[in-house]
């Protein structure tokens, strides 16, 4: 008997009474939902719980193992991060929509089938949306209901997955799954539109930036890992994922580069942060896992801390953007320690939480002797300190001075970005509390002179390599604009779309239209008041063209004449016995049909 | 919270970073060597 109830419960049926409290209580029940969470999560054993009946199958609501818990840690103490930082938001929606949101994502982790996994991935991709429409305006509508799109199609391809590995294999239980059918391949799938593989990443640094600003520190902690997470649980190993999360470390660095919007920045460093958690997925070695587990659980803190600085500049400023910022370390020098901490734990500098976890993926990598992933490891390594290490602090806080001159972002929300702080430098100096709950024992050291070493000289060349270029001139100038990027296909590709059917297909259609409903109809009324003139008619057109010359004229006139007196007097030209001749006619035809038919029989 | 704030402060359409004088020999110097030694390197390793 365990006196608990499923971990997801506490946040979801919370989440329903906020909007019931006021002021102060509110606040408190409010923070209070995370750790009751977690202490309910403590009382539950290693398992499977909760296990009901429906339709022929078992539907595991809950199965706790090391992979799930290291998440469920995690995502507790980022809400409880987020709610802090949240804490003065006066929108109810938000504040239930975000508590939601980071219920289904523990309901996720959770799972213990396939279906359990599918309702709360869906729950998940509705609530996000009310985070990013809940800012309310207009790039905000229109980011959200692309955010939706591509994560119902994600979800269809997850649903239908679902239902062919059911029929394949007769069982909904969530392990591993190889990669070796249609079935298999759609939930791969699934799972990758998540993850915001190369392709399908657009979505990410489409709506994180225009979520509200406390909204883009829940969504950038839980879909992302949550896909992250599914894909350790069902595909650690696969080795296409070593290559996919290759490309999702390289290729954010160049749109992070000339990106202006700063949370835009962060977006593409999440989605180059994740790839080095796939590639250690993909590797699935015992390291290989835990360097990706250990990288999201670290991520989520130091993304998410950059994320609270980035927001806390907006709240005070209203500005995002590179051009419009510098100089905010005089106004809000509490926020820019805060940001730097977070940039230098991104960067892995020794000492900060990152140093003590990408390097696992990197070993796991060099262990496998996979040089070519290694150096592109290294080089998004460089490019990271690059665009998020050095670029995120020093144009929002250094940089030109903007002549901006505000204050202090609220204590509560420098309270939260101090908490993640103080656990990015914690899990970065102590990581033997991190590797201790793990999903495999780890033996691994990061602090090791040669790795300290390598390390120093990487961020040294790239903070060398910024500052020529910033000197020489070369580092190209931020510009207030539109990066196109793989959304193309929708802001370009959807306007050649609507031309095609506004246009030519919208003419088609309308011809369609008149020749169906308007041309043919009218054409058959005018035939049915004489068919046998209309075949007279139709028979001397038709003899006119194979007529020899000297009779064409005299046809002609028939013609012209038979079109003059149409429809003309039905009756004088058919007597009732041309009539009994049809019907015998008609009647032999249907004897000759069915007699045929009898003797196919 | 707000984050729709009206700032007074002039919003620049594009933030160039001037070159300093000097730099840019600097720069290409460096980075020829940087890359030759890369290059070397990932010739012996692979």
């Amino acid at each position: 008997m365990i006196n608990a109830v499923h971990p997801a419960l506490v946040f979801m049926a919370g989440a329903l009474l906020i909007p019931l409290l006021k002021g102060k209580a509110k606040s408190a029940y409010m923070l209070l939902l995370p750790i009751l969470s977690f202490m309910n999560l403590l009382q539950i054993p290693a398992g499977s719980h909760w296990v009901i009946g429906f339709l022929e199958y078992n539907l595991t609501l809950c199965k706790i193992d090391r992979l799930s818990m290291v998440f469920g840690y995690i995502f507790h103490i980022i809400s409880f991060i987020a709610i802090l930082y949240a804490i003065n938001v006066k929108d109810d929606g938000q504040h239930v929509a975000a508590v939601l949101y980071s219920g289904a994502a523990l309901g996720v982790v959770y799972a213990g089938d396939l279906f359990t996994l599918f309702i709360f991935w869906e729950i998940m991709a509705v609530t996000a949306t009310y985070l990013i429409w809940a800012r309310r305006t207009k790039a905000s509508s229109s980011a959200g209901m692309r955010y939706l799109m591509v994560h119902l199609f994600g979800g269809l391809c997850l649903l239908v997955g679902i239902i062919l590995q059911l029929h394949n294999t007769g069982s909904v239980e969530f392990g591993h799954i190889d990669l070796d059918g249609l079935a298999s391949v759609l939930i791969f799938i699934g799972f990758g539109i998540n993850c915001a593989w190369p392709g399908f990443h657009s979505w990410l640094t489409d709506a994180y930036p225009e979520a509200t600003i406390t909204g883009t520190v829940f969504l950038s902690a839980f879909t992302t890992k949550c896909a992250v997470y599914a894909l350790a649980r069902g595909f650690a190993g696969t080795e296409i994922l070593i290559w996919i999360g290759a490309a999702m470390a390289a290729f954010p660095i160049f749109y992070a580069v000339i990106e202006n919007d700063l949370r835009r920045v962060l977006s593409y460093s999440l989605i180059n942060q994740v790839g080095f958690m796939v590639v250690g997925i993909g590797i699935g070695t015992e390291l290989g896992i835990n360097g990706a587990v250990a990288h999201a659980f670290a991520d989520i803190l130091f993304k998410g801390l950059l994320f609270m600085a980035m927001g806390a500049v907006m709240h005070q400023t209203g500005k995002i953007n590179c051009t419009d910022l510098g100089g905010l370390y005089k106004s809000m020098p509490v926020t820019a320690i805060f940001c730097v901490i977070g940039a230098a734990s991104i960067s892995a500098f020794p000492l900060f939480s990152a140093f003590a976890t990408k390097s696992m993926v990197m070993d796991a990598t060099a262990k496998d002797h996979l040089t070519v992933i290694w150096f592109i490891l290294l080089f998004a390594s460089a490019g990271v300190f690059h665009h998020a290490g050095i670029k995120i602090p020093f144009f929002a806080f250094f940089s030109h001075d903007s002549g901006i001159r505000t204050k202090e972002a609220p204590l509560n929300m420098l309270l939260a970005m101090g908490i993640a702080a103080f656990l990015c430098i914690f899990i970065g100096s102590f990581p033997g509390y991190l590797y201790r709950i793990l999903p495999y024992p780890v033996d691994y050291a990061p602090y090791t002179a040669p790795h300290v070493m390598a390390q120093l000289q990487l961020l040294f060349f790239s903070a060398l390599a910024f500052t020529l270029l910033m000197l020489s001139g070369i580092y190209p100038a931020e510009i207030r604009a539109i990066n196109i990027d793989a959304d193309w296909a929708y802001r370009k590709g959807s306007k050649a779309f609507m031309w095609l059917l506004t246009n030519p297909m919208s003419k088609f259609g309308a011809w369609i239209s008149r020749t169906v409903f308007d041309v043919i109809p009218s054409a058959l009324g005018w035939a049915s008041r004489n068919p046998v003139a209309i075949l007279k008619i139709a028979s001397d057109s038709l003899l006119l063209k194979f007529a020899v010359p000297e009779k064409r004229d005299e046809i002609r006139r028939r013609i012209q004449r038979e079109k003059e007196i149409y429809p003309g007097d039905i009756i004088r030209h058919w007597p009732i016995g041309t009539r009994v001749l049809w019907a015998i006619l008609f009647f032999l035809a249907y004897l000759l049909v069915n007699y045929l038919s009898g003797v196919k029989q | 919270m707000n984050d729709d704030h009206i700032n007074t402060h002039e919003e620049l359409r594009e933030l160039k970073h001037d070159p300093v004088p000097g730099y840019r020999p600097v720069f290409y110097v460096i980075m020829t060597i940087a890359s030759l030694y890369l290059a070397f390197i990932i010739f012996k390793t692979l």
